[in-house]
């Protein structure tokens, strides 16, 4: 109760020349830094919701959403009570993204108006409504994964409609399959004609004028002659042997010849047999979207499919099977052409089971008019393997990886250039046909397996694992990761994502399901289980064990049922709708586009997500308080002062009841006439011997680039700049918003000997470093305000800290701790150079507070103990 | 004992999508609706160890499938999961004969841990049961 009313109640004698109270506008100022905290909590909360864990509905999304709405509303509703301006351009860009979210919501898709042509190093999974499910899964596979694929660019879903309707060929066709009398016949003249028309369709001029500027960037980026493989990509067609070779493919076609083809692969949307197959499955016509992916033609020496899983009848059991041939793989996939078969183990390193190889007589090349055509393979080819043993382990390596990815047995079409390169064309699950019915196998060799250990640990990424342990620290090479290991390591670190396309699953001691690495993890779908606070101990190095990650038990041996199981469950919750629209929401809600307040960019109209615009107030709003009490300064007789000694902090100090004893009309004022017993206290923590470091922390050349913003600002913020950082001041309270570089820091305390009403709040931003250097410094942040009994939150790259009813020596204790810690970190993130660095740090600052602060219990030694995170909910 | 029957009913597809995988994998045999009606039918036809039932509050039903489920198979445990979480909604669940209450979103790990209690239990009342019929042993 009383304290924050007394606060308000303090404030309220001071008037604006507008008769808002300071006391109301304060008010609003603390009230976007929680509305700020909430959205943040929010944002990392429907994040956590994609590793798997949780099991939410449409209405949890739902309801995620109109919280953020809500908060996002009121946030600039807070701002424009603030800055008494109406705020039109962030209202604006709120109502854009709000709509954006509801489209999706009502899964109206969002295409219309949207880009013709996109490069498919822009295109991930969410783009499908964009450029359909092939190619959306095809950027995934390169700009996920990373693994090459041929390079292009998508012809998009918004361009067929725009290509279509201004044709009349939309209203065609539906007007056409209303009036069908049902006959064969019908169908067949609907088709021809709207076929025909398609192909004497103009394509709008926009349209062209996009295509023929990405075949340029293609062509410059290639040199030499161009050729392109058109392919369909349309609504629904992703791979899951729907729609399987209903479209038409263009292969080999010339710049001057992409029109043309375009044409082709479209009308072929509404060929008989295409049609047929749509109308048995109850399509409507508004469903019909058909993308194109025009991508360079691979120069095959070498080209066939790979299944990932198949029963080898010799052997019997499971191993991988390799089809080969010389020159294109078009001629595998129809089974035009005998091809080498082998098969190979799937474990690794993957040696061949058995091998069959064919005669190769004949092989397909393109043709020098486009088109591709037969040509006899060269006599001492013919009988020899196409494969190198070499090229079946990369092969057999990029099937797994691709088939841990999307936790099924995996049909990959793939082929080797004319230099050697691993090219894949294509990836989509493979059929099995069993599966269904395995309960109690699983049941019965879990049972009987010996446990490590079980109920440890928070899952970060569900799913299972089954590999050898691979022990990791900070001075572990991971470029010498083995493939298909388990990662077992005490901390969690992004560092690791190095190595999550080789690791099939990740185990750490501490660590939290919000933190950056478990982000990755679940973009990588890395079955990962974190904090279970003593694998490293439990398990060694080699170990073969299988990691369950939905019940946190560790098996020893390996369960293969337990796997299988995963592999076979009829859907994997990563491609539900749920998912897929939480992920899309996620897409217009989290990124952080607006990272540099300097940049011209940095304003509302370029608030592209919620992140954005909240990002975008908390900057402005601790600028409007300080221009606000700067406005009144020159209105009014003002408690606004200027610390001229002390820390170079640029502190404007605002009074607002015995917080200092200066003259209320005096424009500066000195440390020696601060009264503030909580502000007095954190400024003495700063100032001692070490914590202000003003030299410029030597920037290592890794960090450069990333920092070099933060360091051009921090070294033009010298004497003549002005940097702008409040603090309001009672005689017990203060309320301090500093930006120092790039990270920000907000302290809000209440200290008096009445206990009960003791808290410290503290809050810490981090800067635009590299992701890596940022989540250790978060990280350093987090350990040392723990071992200062803070409860500790941490969201990514925002450190929490909250205590409270603590007597007030021990309350200006903590205060002082943290001037120093603000101190200390204020450039840590350069020198961040390793995890190590963490602890080394840690250690260094426990050691230099010991003076003026002894930590409670700072006989703990570091390593072992980690700040617990506490999801926001 | 023979494995545990359990009954899903939650009218969202991923719900049940989720759940059933989890639980057979957990060695439980499971059985998934997402409409009211053809759960009740089939709760008359045969009997469940724990029917897990969404909490609809929309249209009349609200607590009449909780009631109805505890009315057709009252040696059943029946776990409420909703999306609609307050103190009174749990309550009544509770009046009208729900053994446990889930809010929405809630982990995988819970239900299934919620579940194994819930066998656990089951097993010490047989053998309570089963106790005073056995001659005492001087």
């Amino acid at each position: 109760m009383g304290i924050i009313a007394h606060i308000a109640d303090m404030l309220a004698s001071w008037r604006s020349d507008r008769g808002v109270t300071f006391a109301l506008l304060f008010k609003k100022f603390k009230s976007i830094l929680v509305r700020n905290n909430r959205i943040l909590e929010l944002m990392a909360d429907m994040g956590d919701k994609l590793g798997g864990e949780y099991i939410f509905d449409r209405k949890y999304i739902e309801d995620a959403c109109a919280s953020l709405d809500d908060q996002v509303f009121k946030l600039i509703s807070d701002m424009s009570v603030l800055t008494q301006r109406k705020n039109t351009a962030l209202f604006l860009a709120f109502e854009r993204i709000q709509h954006q979210l509801q489209e999706e919501i009502a899964g109206r898709r969002n295409v219309q108006g949207g880009r013709l042509a996109l490069p498919f190093s822009d295109i991930g999974i969410e783009a499908e409504d964009e450029v359909g499910g092939k190619i959306s899964q095809l950027g995934d596979l390169s700009n996920r994964l990373h693994l090459r694929t041929p390079d292009g660019f998508a012809i998009t879903t918004a361009a067929f409609f725009t290509f279509m309707s201004r044709n009349g060929l939309l209203e065609m066709a539906e007007n056409g399959i209303a009036a069908w009398d049902g006959s064969e016949q019908a169908l067949h003249e609907l088709a021809d004609q709207m076929q025909e028309s398609i192909m004497d369709s103009p394509l709008p001029w926009g349209m062209v004028a996009q295509i023929d500027a990405m075949v340029g960037v293609l062509s410059a980026n290639k040199g030499g002659p161009l050729r392109l493989a058109l392919r369909s990509s349309a609504w629904g067609e992703d791979g899951d042997s729907s729609f399987a070779g209903q479209y038409d493919t263009q292969l080999n076609v010339p710049p001057d010849r992409v029109v043309e083809a375009y044409k082709a692969v479209i009308a072929s949307t509404y060929s008989i047999e295409a049609w047929r197959y749509r109308l048995d499955r109850g399509y409507q016509e508004n469903e019909v979207a058909m993308a194109v992916g025009c991508q360079l033609m691979a120069e095959s020496q070498i080209s066939g499919v790979l299944f990932t899983c198949t029963q080898n009848l010799d052997k019997g059991c499971e191993s991988m099977v390799v089809s080969a041939t010389w020159g294109g793989g078009a001629a595998v996939v129809s089974g035009e052409t005998a091809t080498d078969t082998i098969f190979l183990s799937r474990t690794p390193p993957y040696h061949a089971l058995t091998r069959a190889i064919a005669h190769k007589a004949r092989r397909l090349v393109p043709a020098t008019r486009g088109d591709l055509v037969w040509e006899d393979v060269p006599q001492e080819l013919q009988d020899i393997p196409c494969l190198t043993d070499a090229q079946l382990e990369q092969l057999a390596r990029v099937g797994m990886s691709l088939e841990r990815y999307y936790k099924r047995p995996q049909d990959v079409e793939w082929t080797f250039d004319a230099c050697g390169e691993l090219l894949i064309l294509q990836s989509r699950p493979l059929r099995t046909g069993d599966g269904g019915g395995q309960d109690a196998p699983v049941q019965d060799a879990t049972s009987k397996a010996e446990v490590i250990f079980s109920g440890k640990g928070l899952v970060a990424q569900r799913g299972v694992a089954v590999g050898k342990v691979v022990l990791v620290d900070h001075n572990t090479d991971l470029d010498q990761f083995p493939e298909g290991g388990i990662l077992v390591s005490k901390f969690t670190s992004p560092r690791y994502a190095r190595v999550m396309r080789r690791a099939c699953g990740i185990i750490t001691d501490v660590g939290s399901p919000t933190g950056h690495m478990a982000t990755i993890a679940r973009e990588q779908r890395v079955p990962a289980l974190v904090n279970t606070e003593d694998a490293t101990s439990l398990l060694r190095n080699g170990d073969e064990i299988t990691l369950d990650a939905t019940e946190n038990v560790v098996y020893r041996g390996r369960i293969v049922e337990l796997d299988r199981f995963e592999r076979t469950e009829a859907d994997m919750f990563e491609e539900s709708y749920e998912y897929r629209l939480l992920r899309r929401l996620l897409k217009r809600i989290a990124p952080l586009n607006l990272v540099d307040p300097h940049s011209e960019d940095f304003k509302p109209q370029a608030c592209r997500t919620y992140h954005d615009i909240t990002r975008y107030i908390h900057e402005k709003a601790v600028e409007a308080l300080v221009d606000l009490s700067q406005r009144h300064k020159a209105l009014h007789h003002a408690p606004a002062h200027r610390l001229v000694d002390g820390p170079p902090l640029g502190l404007t100090v605002i009074d607002a009841g015995g917080g200092v004893n200066c003259p209320p009309q005096a424009a500066s004022m000195t440390m020696d006439q601060l009264a503030s017993v909580p502000l007095l206290a954190f400024l003495e923590g700063l100032t001692v011997a070490g914590m202000w470091d003003t030299a410029p922390v030597p920037v290592d050349l890794g960090s450069f680039m990333s920092s070099f913003t933060r360091t051009f600002t921090a070294s033009t913020a010298g004497a003549n700049t002005v940097v702008r950082n409040l603090a309001v001041v009672l005689r017990e309270y203060m309320n301090v918003n500093m930006r120092l570089g790039y990270h920000y820091n907000t302290i809000d305390a209440y200290i008096s000997d009445q206990i009960n009403d003791n808290y410290v709040y503290f809050r810490f931003l981090g800067g635009v470093t590299e992701l890596v250097r940022r989540s250790r410094r978060a990280r350093f942040v987090a350990e040392v305000l723990d071992r200062f009994d803070f409860r500790v939150e941490v969201h990514g790259d925002l450190v929490v800290g909250r205590i409270k009813k603590l007597s007030e020596t021990r309350m200006l204790l903590r205060m002082r701790m943290l001037g120093g810690l603000v101190g200390y970190a204020r450039q840590l993130d350069a020198r961040m150079s390793s995890d190590a660095k963490v602890a080394e740090h840690v250690r260094a600052f426990m050691e230099a507070i010991a003076a003026i602060a002894p930590a409670s219990h700072n006989d703990r030694t570091g390593g072992g103990h980690a700040p617990t995170a506490h999801s926001g909910a | 004992m023979p494995r545990l029957r359990i009954l899903v009913l939650d009218d969202e597809p991923i719900v049940c999508k989720r759940l059933k995988p989890a639980f057979q994998k957990a060695g439980y045999e499971v059985e998934t609706f997402t409409d009211s009606a053809s759960a009740l039918t089939r709760m008359a036809e045969t009997s469940f160890d724990v029917v897990i039932t969404d909490l609809k509050m929309e249209g009349a039903d609200g607590f009449q499938v909780v009631e109805r489920a505890h009315e057709l198979l009252p040696g059943a445990r029946i776990v409420v999961i909703t999306g609609f979480a307050t103190l009174d909604t749990a309550k009544e669940s509770f009046r009208k004969g729900a053994f446990d209450f889930v809010a929405k979103p809630f982990k995988l790990g819970g239900i299934i841990d919620c579940v194994r209690r819930i066998e656990a239990e089951m097993k010490t009342q047989e053998h309570a049961k089963e106790t005073p019929h056995e001659p005492p042993h001087f």
